[in-house]
C-alpha cells in the first residue's frame, strides 16, 4: 500500500475516501483492503483511475454493485464540501489579510465568486446526495427484490436518470474562470506562498472533480440507464 | 517658484543610526535631497500637516499597526512618493517601492536608484487587458457583465446578434474565462464598470 502512495502522491486524499488511515505498515493493498473490509477490485479501479485517466475500466467498474460506488461517490461529496471548500476558502481569507490597494477589492470579488461556485457545487451535490442516489438505491433494490412500487414506475418513466444527466451542469466551467482569473489577471500579491497553494489547490480541486464526472457519467449513468430498462421490461 | 530647490525627503525610523544609513545611502546612489528626519509615525503627520514634500522613505516599524496607516499619509501628501523599509513579508510589502529584506545590497540599491529617477509608473499603463481585448470586445464585455443578454447588447451596441456572439466567443477564448460571473469579476477588476452597477 506504501508503495501506491510513494508511487503517486495524488492518491493520498483517495485512500482517505475510503476510510484507510496511515500506519499500515507493509502490508499489501489486499491486506488493508481486508482490514477495512473494502472490496479491494473496486479500490484498484478507483485508484488507478485516478492515476491514469486513460485507464478507465469502465466495464470492470460497471461491474461492481451500485451500492458501493454510490457510497464512493457520496464520501467524495463530504470531502470537496467538508474539507477541500473549506481550505480554499482558508487561503482566500488569509490572502485578504496580506493585501492592499486596488487587491483589496480584487480578492473581496474573487471571495465572493468562490462563495457563488462553493454554493452551486454544494447544490449539485446535495441535489445527487438527497435525490438522485436514493432514486438509484431504490431502483437497485426494487430489482434485486423483484417488487417494484407504481410510484417507482411512475418516476423512471417521467424523470430518468437521463434527464438528470441533461441536468449535468457543467460544475468546472467557474472553477477554471477562477484559475484564470487569479493565473492571468489579479494584480501580484505579496503572500506569493498562500497564493501558489490556493491555486495549486484549485487544480487539484479540478482534476479530481473530473475523474469525479467520469465516474458519475462513465459509469452510473449507464449503469442505471440498463437497471431503469430491466424493471420497465420485467416488473411494469 | 524656484526650480533649483531640492527635493525634500522625509526619512522616518525610530532609531537614529538607522535614518544615518538611509541618509548616506542616498548620498552614495547621488542624489541630493534636503532631509527631514522623523522618529516616529506622529512626526511624519505633524510635517505633512504643515508642509508637503517629495519623497518619504518609511521603516516599517514606525508604521502603526493599521495597514491604512500608509493611505492616511498618503492623503495628506497626495503627490509624494513612499518607499517603505520592510521586514517580513506582509501587506506593506506588496508597496511598489519596498525594500525586502531579503533584498541584497545590490537589489537595494537599483530600487532605491528607480524610487528616486525614474517616474511613477502609471498603474492602468501596466494594464495586461487593454492590450487583450478589442475596444469593441470591452464595450461587449461591459454589456455582458452588466447582466444584458445577446439581443440586448446588439440592440444597445446597433450590432446584430451574431456580431455579438463572435464577440462573446472571442473574449472568453482570449481571456480563458467563460461564466458570466467569472466576465464580470474581470470586468470589474479593470474597472471597466463599477461594483454597484450589476443587476441582480
Amino acid at each position: 500500500m506504501a508503495d501506491v502512495i510513494h508511487r503517486d502522491y495524488r492518491l493520498i486524499p483517495i485512500i482517505d475516501r475510503f476510510g484507510i488511515n496511515f500506519g499500515f505498515g507493509n502490508k499489501t493493498i489486499e491486506e488493508v483492503c481486508f482490514d477495512y473490509q473494502l472490496d479491494t477490485s473496486f479500490f484498484l479501479a478507483i485508484i488507478n483511475s485516478y492515476h491514469n485517466p486513460n485507464y478507465f475500466p469502465q466495464l470492470e467498474l460497471q461491474s461492481f454493485s451500485t451500492e458501493l460506488i454510490i457510497q464512493y461517490l457520496s464520501n467524495t461529496h463530504a470531502y470537496y464540501l467538508d474539507e477541500k471548500m473549506p481550505e480554499i476558502q482558508g487561503y482566500i481569507s488569509q490572502m485578504q489579510l496580506c493585501v492592499i490597494d486596488k487587491n483589496v477589492q480584487n480578492i473581496k470579488l474573487i471571495d465572493d465568486f468562490l462563495k457563488g461556485y462553493e454554493e452551486e457545487l454544494r447544490k449539485h451535490l446535495q441535489k445527487e446526495d438527497n435525490n438522485v442516489f436514493p432514486y438509484i438505491m431504490a431502483l437497485e433494490q426494487a430489482f434485486e427484490t423483484r417488487k417494484c412500487s407504481e410510484e417507482l414506475i411512475q418516476q423512471i418513466k417521467t424523470t430518468p436518470i437521463e434527464t438528470y444527466e441533461r441536468n449535468h451542469d457543467n460544475v468546472e466551467e467557474k472553477l477554471s474562470d477562477l484559475k484564470n482569473l487569479i493565473l492571468k489577471f489579479l494584480t501580484p500579491v505579496s503572500c506569493k506562498a498562500i497564493c501558489q497553494r490556493l491555486l495549486t489547490e484549485l487544480f487539484r480541486l479540478e482534476s479530481d472533480l473530473e475523474n469525479h464526472t467520469r465516474i458519475e457519467e462513465n459509469v452510473l449513468v449507464p449503469k442505471v440507464k440498463l437497471l431503469e430498462q430491466q424493471i420497465i421490461e420485467t416488473l411494469s | 517658484m524656484n526650480n533649483e530647490r531640492k527635493p525634500i525627503a522625509i526619512i522616518a525610523a525610530q532609531h537614529f543610526i538607522y535614518r544615518l544609513g538611509i541618509k548616506t545611502i542616498t548620498g552614495v546612489i547621488g542624489v541630493d535631497l534636503d532631509v527631514y528626519e522623523a522618529s516616529s509615525f506622529l512626526e511624519i503627520k505633524e510635517y505633512l500637516t504643515n508642509q508637503s514634500c517629495d519623497f518619504i522613505i518609511i521603516d516599517e516599524h514606525i508604521l502603526e499597526a493599521d495597514k491604512n496607516d500608509l493611505q492616511s499619509l498618503k492623503l495628506l501628501c497626495p503627490q509624494c512618493k513612499y518607499l517603505v523599509f520592510c521586514d517580513s513579508l506582509n501587506s506593506r510589502c506588496e508597496h511598489p517601492h519596498a525594500i525586502h529584506p531579503t533584498d541584497s545590497q545590490k537589489k537595494t540599491l537599483e530600487k532605491l536608484q528607480k524610487f528616486f529617477f525614474e517616474p511613477e509608473e502609471d498603474n492602468e499603463s501596466q494594464d495586461p487587458t487593454t492590450d487583450i481585448l478589442s475596444e469593441r470586445e470591452i464595450e461587449v464585455l461591459k454589456k455582458i457583465a452588466l447582466g444584458y443578454a445577446n439581443k440586448e447588447i446588439a440592440d444597445l451596441l446597433y450590432i446584430s446578434i451574431n456580431t455579438v456572439i463572435t464577440h462573446r466567443k472571442n473574449i472568453t477564448e482570449k481571456l480563458g474565462i467563460k461564466t458570466i460571473a467569472g466576465l464580470t469579476v474581470f470586468a470589474i477588476m479593470n474597472n471597466f464598470i463599477k461594483p454597484d452597477d450589476v443587476k441582480h
